[in-house]
């Protein structure tokens, strides 16, 4: 039991920055949604208007959740859960695979493993690391809604449904680093996995059913797949009710102790999904920098492109099951046009747009993790063997670069032709399909901006490349998704690239803001060409 | 092998301070076409930094450096032209295979020849086709020896090359550095194996904190080394004042051990010979002890070229 100790205590230690970011921004999120919605929304009417909106409006259900009364803390709840639960499941993912597969790739875990300690300590000081987290996180998130005035025991609830979901996916995220090969695989393999279970959640919450005063949403059966959609079943402020969570974190001592049981049996750095032999001589293109950033990006691209593809699937296919739920029920659409005039016409452009704007911002994700990898490359020691050679740094920064704002555009692609695919299989009239594409592509500009920001830091201050690429696009997410919630000024709304998207098909293309933001991103990207000739190579 | 002829690379009063930490103090080091030049120190010394700076990856604070002729700093592109690297540290893309690293490196410098090529894969008894993810220390050097050594060029900057290798293929790397040497290719190669660095280097240069302590012929360094003697039945006053003998003192078993300096030793064989010693014996001066010398010393005695030694420290063969 002490080596478990001690060696929970040497990850702790590892995280004590890392970790304490994560808690108190999630914490903090929780609180700041439910201040704004007690200052914003302080009225009982306006509450109940605006989930009246929410109950009948199929994107603003799938991206938050299911509107349970019209009391503050319900409104909170519906708000921040969803999202809060997502960043909490990434939170463990990270964490995990941190410590595990990731360690185990680069040769950390063969020391650990020479300790006589059993074969499965390493990865039980982890999972104990996760669950504490998780505890930690729930308690923080509890105080953040306690003191932005919420009621006691709903705040409890609610950190605590915040909490299982974390806890949900430690032993997930173990899982996938048993079978993934490496730490970035096993990182992508069970944050897709939380991403999903958002989407089963928004998907089972968009096609739910609104009762006939649109106070409260029963989702379909397809959000039980999900444990963020468990943890809503909560219902932490309406009628609080521990079983669902109960149900989640008995999911997660089964997958715990499976998960150990896998480990104690499995070699030192061999993986459920084996390596495979690799070609003995290089492809086509495989002798140049393009090249080599191309078949580096590959994997990750894919998965992308993916998620974009089920983004605008959904966006498509799922759009005239929404309007048919809307204008299946005439006292339903004639409320909502009394409630918000015009709103009924657009509801399915609506939520296609908001479905199409999580597209933009993969996007934006793709071409970022895009120029990291140069990071990766200079940090783990490869940059130095490229930049032997007679090709100079501003060739393979472009080369990057060049990759990046493809990748952004094949990721918005592929969104924009899957919503088209989508529509056009449901048998869908309204909106034409290469409008959905275009709706896509114009998400491009601020993409390219999110690409030039890492790029420009790269060639400056490399070391804070890592934190300034993820932390604007995490800044420019919440900006986008809470900016107007939380009542911040317009400007610095503003300052996020994805404020100036046009919301196509719901507004109209503009082309100013995307022609200044290209020009922003293209400015960025020369002046990082030039300036990482003038700096040393550092790890 | 020191003959005038241009130098490859020419390096002056270098210096290079990481923040507050000053890796490199003044280095001057020259490598003539065509040397294999040795280049040592302890750990920390700054032999990685010279050859990054050596290669452009990192700005010096102070002082030149030049490689054929060029500023690596302000023209890597053409520096790098004929110019095959070894980094200390061989980290490789974790989902490509060697082969396909081996590719992707040669054929960055324009491609690799290919007889040489499947000759070295043969020769270092590598298999191409596993992912670098899952190779041995060893392997993963293999990489980039092959990859260095698959296509000609002027000059080869390997830095501890043979690191995780075993004898065999140490031997292997061996016979590439005389090949490419008779080819006429320069070669600085740092290291840490005496044995590599005696078969293989004309010169060498030792430094130690970032400075050069000793820069010379293996021939000549040798010749700055105090050769040991230990003589049986022979009385310590008799020897102990004469001229360039050191360190006297009795072994365990009676005997009389010291050193002496090589301009010395036909006037101290006079005298041993005339005290009519019951046992002799005189060890050659070893590249080791030399090392072991320069390492060995304080940090704050460094910098003066070839200063004498204090004996006590390096009585040990």
């Amino acid at each position: 039991m002490p080596g478990l100790l001690r060696l929970a205590v040497a990850q702790v230690r590892r995280d004590r920055i890392l970790l304490p970011i994560w808690i108190l921004g999630i914490a903090l999120l929780g609180f700041a949604t439910a201040s704004a919605v007690s200052s914003e929304f302080s009225e009982e009417g306006d509450r109940r208007a605006i989930m009246a909106v929410a109950a009948v409006n199929p994107s603003l259900l799938f991206l938050r959740g299911l509107p349970d009364g019209s009391g503050i803390g319900p409104v909170v709840f519906f708000q921040g859960y969803a999202f809060t639960a997502l960043l909490a499941g990434l939170m463990s993912t990270f964490l995990v695979v941190r410590h595990t597969r990731t360690d185990e790739e680069l040769g950390r875990a063969e020391l650990i493993g020479s300790t006589p300690l059993p074969r499965s300590t390493p990865l039980g000081a982890t999972l104990l690391v996760g669950c504490a987290a998780n505890l930690i996180l729930a308690g923080c998130v509890a105080v953040g809604f306690a003191a932005a005035g919420l009621p006691g025991d709903g705040s409890l609830t609610a950190g605590a449904a915040v909490g299982a979901v974390g806890l949900f996916f430690v032993p997930v995220a173990a899982l996938m680093a048993q079978v993934m090969p490496s730490g970035r695989s096993a990182n992508g393999a069970a944050a897709a996995l939380v991403g999903a279970a958002y989407l089963l959640r928004g998907i089972g919450d968009a096609v739910g059913t609104p009762n006939l005063e649109l106070t409260r949403v029963t989702s379909g059966w397809i959000s039980v797949l999900s444990p963020i959609g468990w943890g809503q079943r909560s219902r932490p402020f309406t009628a609080p009710d521990l079983v669902p969570l109960v149900v989640v974190v008995a999911a997660a001592v089964v997958l715990t102790v499976a998960v150990l049981l896998i480990r104690g049996r499995r070699d030192l750095g061999a993986s459920l999904l084996p390596e495979r032999a690799g070609r003995a001589r290089s492809g086509t293109g495989g002798q140049s920098l393009v090249g080599l950033a191309w078949n580096l990006q590959r994997p990750t691209l894919i998965g992308w492109c993916v998620g974009a593809a089920v983004m605008g699937g959904i966006a498509g296919g799922l759009g005239p099951v929404v309007t048919d739920a809307v204008e299946g029920n005439n006292s339903l659409a004639e409320l909502i046009g009394r409630l918000v005039p015009g709103v009924e016409a657009q509801i399915v452009d609506v939520f296609t747009a908001a479905l199409i704007g999580i597209a933009g911002v993969l996007a934006a994700a793709a071409g970022i993790q895009c120029v990291l990898r140069m990071r990766a490359e200079e940090a783990e020691g490869r940059a130095e063997l490229l930049l032997a050679v007679p090709r100079s740094r501003t060739s393979w920064l472009t080369a990057n670069l060049a990759l990046a704002l493809a990748s952004a555009v094949v990721v918005a692609a592929v969104a924009g032709s899957a919503a088209a695919l989508g529509l056009w299989l449901t048998g869908m009239t309204g909106t034409p399909g290469t409008e959905l594409l275009a709706a896509s592509l114009a998400h491009v500009p601020a993409a390219a901006v999110f690409v030039a920001a890492p790029a420009l830091a790269f060639a400056t201050v490399p070391r804070w490349s890592v934190p300034v690429g993820w932390g604007l696009l995490a800044a420019g997410l919440i900006l986008g998704q809470f900016g107007e919630l939380l009542g911040l000024p317009e400007w610095l709304q503003a300052v996020s690239p994805f404020h100036h998207s046009p919301a196509m098909p719901v507004e109209a293309f503009d082309p100013m803001p995307a022609l200044s933001m290209t020009l922003i991103a293209l400015a960025g990207v020369g002046i990082a060409a030039y300036l990482i000739q003038r700096r040393d190579l550092t790890t | 092998m020191a003959e005038a002829t241009d130098p490859i690379i020419e390096v002056r009063r270098l210096e290079k301070d990481f923040g507050r930490t000053r890796a490199l103090d003044g280095l001057d080091l020259s490598v003539s076409a065509g040397e294999v030049h040795g280049f040592l120190g302890p750990n920390g010394a700054g032999k990685s930094t010279t050859l990054r700076i050596l290669l452009g990856l990192i700005r010096p604070t102070a002082g030149t450096a030049s490689v054929f002729g060029m500023d690596p700093w302000e023209d890597p592109v053409h520096c790098h032209r004929d110019l095959a690297y070894v980094p200390g540290d061989v980290s490789l893309w974790p989902n490509l295979s060697g082969g396909e690293v081996i590719d992707l490196l040669t054929g960055l410098r324009g491609g690799a020849d290919e007889t040489q090529r499947s000759r070295l894969i043969d020769e270092f008894e590598f298999d191409p086709r596993r992912k670098t993810r899952t190779y041995s220390k060893g392997n993963r050097q293999k990489v980039a020896l092959i990859a260095a050594f698959a296509r000609p060029a002027r000059l080869y900057v390997l830095d501890e090359p043979s690191a995780g290798l075993d004898p065999i293929m140490e031997n292997v790397f061996r016979r590439e550095v005389r090949r490419v040497h008779a080819e006429g290719a320069t070669v600085l190669l740092s290291s840490h194996i005496l044995g590599e660095v005696e078969q293989l280097c004309d010169r060498v240069t030792i430094i130690r904190a970032g400075r050069v302590v000793e820069s010379g012929t293996l021939a000549d360094l040798r010749h700055l080394k105090l050769t040991h003697f230990r003589v049986d039945g022979v009385r310590a006053d008799l020897l102990a004042a004469l001229p360039g003998v050191q360190g006297i003192h009795d072994d365990d078993g009676g005997a009389l051990e010291f050193e002496v300096e090589a301009p010395y030793l036909p006037a101290v064989l006079e005298a041993v010979a005339a005290a009519r010693p019951s046992g002799l014996s005189v060890s050659p001066p070893s590249l080791e002890s030399l090392f072991l010398r320069h390492y060995a010393e304080p940090t704050a005695a460094t910098g003066t070229l070839r200063r004498h030694p204090d004996v006590n420290q390096t009585g040990r063969d």
